[in-house]
């Protein structure tokens, strides 16, 4: 390891709690000039709250932050802009109608009232030719460009402000290879200019490909930082999960071939995010997709579930062709799907609780098309006893529930529909608490346990390991392995963020 | 385990911004109320007819824009062209019979508001361009057809709309009956209920398999039932009709909705509300009538009251939901 008096940057016994969480606990490294360095951890390691420090969006409860020896009191983001920190963030944030160099001067806290376009001309066309967008020209608009080429555009723009420290939060993870290449090269010609980097990424692959050094975090504190050349893929996996919940997966339902499958998905394919995709469902068993952002798990979801217009492929419930891009087909064929955006695409925030237990269950509680209050409230209290939820609270709005409560809603409506045979949930427990997590877990259980198909999304192996019968694993839009039986989480966390490639083409 | 009794605790200082808003409003009402009974023949039963029966053409079709408005589709720009033109169908069609031609006015009224809810649910149009290029197209096709001339009717059963039964605008009685149809199909039907949702959140509702196209395209096919029933009147009231039937029936309607409090965003609102909202207007009017006041006083009090109810419409739900 590289001596504290080479480091550009230093990070000292950072720590930051929200409420009781303590998010991070006294986490320190440091990167030198020039050096590419990756921080790596499981979901919810606290990887993205030392970004947020980093970059002057969270306030550190204790801890400091040095750049070049001096300590910095980050306190917005345009102070550490200020202090040569550069962030690309995991959401592009480009904008499509403007041309590439208005984009390059957004947000620069140089700019003056006029923007002198040409005066900065050659300035910008460097910082082109900096990440290798030797051939794009200035004034083309930005939706000529791809994806790849846009989140080039977003680190041409962070270096454009003097960076020291340029951070990027996982900047490959929607993109294809051949795209991820180009941003490899771009970190690589930036680093050797001297800066310093660090690179947050869950693809193990393109760390030990790219960075030179790799500090691991695990429940909030620094585990180790280490220079590649001493890791693998399976250092690197142990490092991330510790020694302790080595434990496998136990199975549950033993009933597999007593019934056929309630869902087929076959070749089910969504440009550029998921490429033949196939998978069959049995009424009772609870199966998982495992996969990090831009593995694909989210986007089958949401095509099964005829949300994704773009989407092709033979979905089948109960062997009848559901046809994709139907949001109406897929409900009436029996699927009830539950999104990971609960507040913008699930539940109505203002209403009631009754009525959004209730909304997908509308014929069922009218007569004539008018609304039956004996079956109403019979529906209800079923509902509401299912859920685990107060029953004299079915009055109140959502949005007065805490988010573990607006979740159990959410799920429940689902449930609630007798005709469903097919329950999709994407990432059913995100921002859920403990008690909340269990309290989901137990409902999908039950669901499962009255003759549904459960799938779901995850990237959380406790949840992956003790809820699901059968797990399959993506990376980068494709299937990795399907684990119908015992599995150990550490298989799962490597499949999930290296895919299938053999042990011997990782070494390097 | 009772995971849900735990209130939100801080519900003391939320409530306060919306006691400031109660009281602001309280303070209004009651200036309203002295402002009235010192208003010379104010409170006299003619009078009581008179702010009603004004009340009442743009009530109903301010009813019609209600079930527009709660579904998520904002306003119909639309309204006075399509007014104006089953105005004039009405009219010519008299020699059918009163009933006949009310039917036919009705069905295309229906017809022509529908077809742009249809457009609007199904093809996710945005309502207030695609309502801009609809009043132009009905009002070219209307010109074109009628010559650019005025409809008159060719048999007098027209008349019987304006009948006064107990001495009170037989529109006003209409007015009354249909709020309170409006009002029950969105409180007690299963459409009523989707078109909250769907108003509320559109995104949800399409993920959640609700019928967001046919649902939309129904609240507008009732609108424009709505619209065919206020152009009948109209057009009976004066007795012919030409393009410019419908006047600023758009912009009154609207004002109405909003002057009862129905949000624009969609997803709240009701139809006594509406119903409300366009008394209002027109009592306001009537008030500075009374005293004198110039017709552009009575125009430029109707925006006051219209920005009064929406800024405080927002505040209260904005204090509800802090």
């Amino acid at each position: 390891m590289s001596p504290a008096a080479e480091e550009l940057v230093r990070v000292d016994q950072l720590t930051k709690s929200f409420g009781s969480t303590r998010a991070v606990r006294g986490a320190s490294f440091g990167i030198a000039a020039g050096e590419i360095h990756a921080l790596c951890g499981h979901n919810g390691a606290g990887k993205s709250t030392v970004v947020k420090m980093l970059s002057g969006q969270e306030t550190p409860d204790s801890g400091a932050i040095r750049i070049g020896g001096g300590v910095l009191d980050l306190r917005s983001r345009q102070v550490a802009q200020r202090s040569g920190i550069a962030l690309v963030d995991q959401e592009l944030s480009v904008v499509p109608s403007l041309t590439v160099a208005e984009n390059l001067m957004l947000g620069d806290q140089r700019a003056r009232w006029l923007n002198r376009r040409r005066a900065s001309g050659p300035r910008l066309r460097s910082l082109l030719d900096n990440v290798g967008l030797g051939h794009v020209d200035l004034d083309q608009p930005l939706s000529e460009l791809g994806i790849g080429e846009r989140q080039l555009i977003e680190i041409a723009r962070a270096l454009g402000q003097d960076a020291r420290l340029l951070i990027l939060d996982e900047p490959t993870a929607t993109l294809s290879d051949v795209e991820s290449e180009y941003v490899y090269a771009a970190v690589r010609a930036v680093a050797a200019a001297g800066c310093a980097i660090l690179f947050v990424s869950h693809r193990l692959g393109e760390v030990l490909g790219l960075c030179d050094r790799v500090t691991v975090m695990r429940d909030g504190a620094v585990v180790a930082t280490t220079e590649v050349a001493d890791l693998t893929i399976d250092s690197l996996i142990v490092q991330m999960l510790g020694e302790a919940p080595h434990r496998s997966r136990k199975r549950t339902g033993g009933e597999a071939g007593k019934s056929g499958e309630v869902l087929s998905v076959g070749g089910l394919s969504v440009p550029g995010r998921v490429e033949d995709f196939s998978l069959g469902l049995r009424p009772g068993r609870v199966y998982a997709l495992a996969g990090q952002l831009g593995s694909g798990a989210s986007d089958v979801l949401r095509a099964t579930a005829g949300l994704v217009p773009a989407a092709a492929g033979d979905i089948r419930v109960d062997g009848v062709v559901v046809r994709p891009g139907h949001p109406i087909a897929a409900a009436r064929a029996g699927i009830a799907f539950v999104s990971n955006d609960r507040k913008s695409e699930g539940l109505f925030l203002d209403k009631p609780i009754s009525w959004n237990l209730l909304a997908t269950r509308l014929p069922s509680v009218t007569r004539w098309a008018v609304l039956d209050r004996q079956r109403w409230s019979a529906v209800l209290t079923d509902l509401v006893g299912l859920c685990g939820l107060d029953g004299g609270r079915t009055g109140d709005s959502v949005r007065s529930l805490s988010g573990g409560n607006q979740q159990k809603v959410f799920v429940g409506r689902g449930l609630g529909r007798s005709d469903a045979r097919v329950l999709l949930l994407d990432d059913p427990t995100r921002g859920v608490d403990v008690g909340g997590r269990a309290a989901i877990h137990r409902l999908l259980r039950d669901a499962a346990d009255r003759g549904m198909a459960v799938l779901f999304s995850s990237t959380d192996l406790e949840e992956l390991l003790d809820l699901a019968d059968v797990v399959v694993t993506m990376h980068k839009g494709v299937v990795v392995q399907r684990h119908d039986g015992d599995v150990a989480g550490s298989v799962l966390l490597r499949e999930m963020t290296h895919g299938a490639a053999a042990p011997a083409e990782e070494r390097r | 385990m009772n995971v849900m009794s735990a209130r939100p605790r801080s519900a003391a200082p939320i409530r306060r911004p919306g006691l400031v808003v109660d009281g602001v409003l309280l303070l209004a009402v009651l200036a309203a109320i002295v402002l009235a009974l010192t208003t010379d023949r104010f409170l006299t039963v003619a009078n009581a007819k008179a702010i009603l029966t004004s009340a009442s053409l743009v009530g109903i079709a301010a009813l019609g824009l209600t079930l527009i408005t709660i579904g998520g589709s904002a306003v119909s720009l639309a309204i006075s062209p399509s007014v104006a033109a089953v105005g004039m169908i009405f009219l010519s069609a008299q020699s059918l019979g009163l009933i006949a031609a009310l039917v036919l006015a009705v069905l295309c009224g229906t017809l022509i508001t529908g077809l742009q809810g249809a457009v609007v649910g199904y093809a996710a149009a945005n309502p207030v361009v695609l309502t801009i290029a609809a009043s132009f197209a009905i009002t070219g096709i209307a010109t074109g057809v009628s010559g650019g001339s005025t409809v008159s009717p060719t048999a007098g059963g027209y008349d019987r709309l304006n009948a006064t039964p107990g001495g009170v605008a037989l529109s006003v009685y209409v007015l009354i009956g249909l709020a309170l149809i409006v009002e029950w199909t969105l409180r007690r039907t299963g459409f009523g209920r989707s078109l909250y949702l769907i108003g509320e959140n559109r995104r949800a509702a399409r993920a959640a398999g609700l019928p967001v196209g046919r649902m939309t395209a129904v609240a507008w096919l009732g609108a424009g039932a709505l619209f065919a029933v206020t152009a009948a009147f109209t057009a009976a009231f004066n007795t012919s009709a030409n393009v410019n039937l419908g006047g600023t029936l758009t912009f009154d309607a609207i004002a109405a909705v909003l002057a009862g409090g129905t949000p624009i965003s969609g997803g709240r609102g009701s139809a006594l509300r509406t119903l409300a909202g366009a008394v209002l207007i027109a009592a306001a009017s009537d008030i500075l009538l009374l005293r004198g006041y110039s017709t552009g006083v009575q125009i430029m009090v109707k925006g006051v009251i219209v920005l009064v109810v929406v800024v405080t419409v927002h505040l209260r739900t904005r204090g509800s939901r802090a």
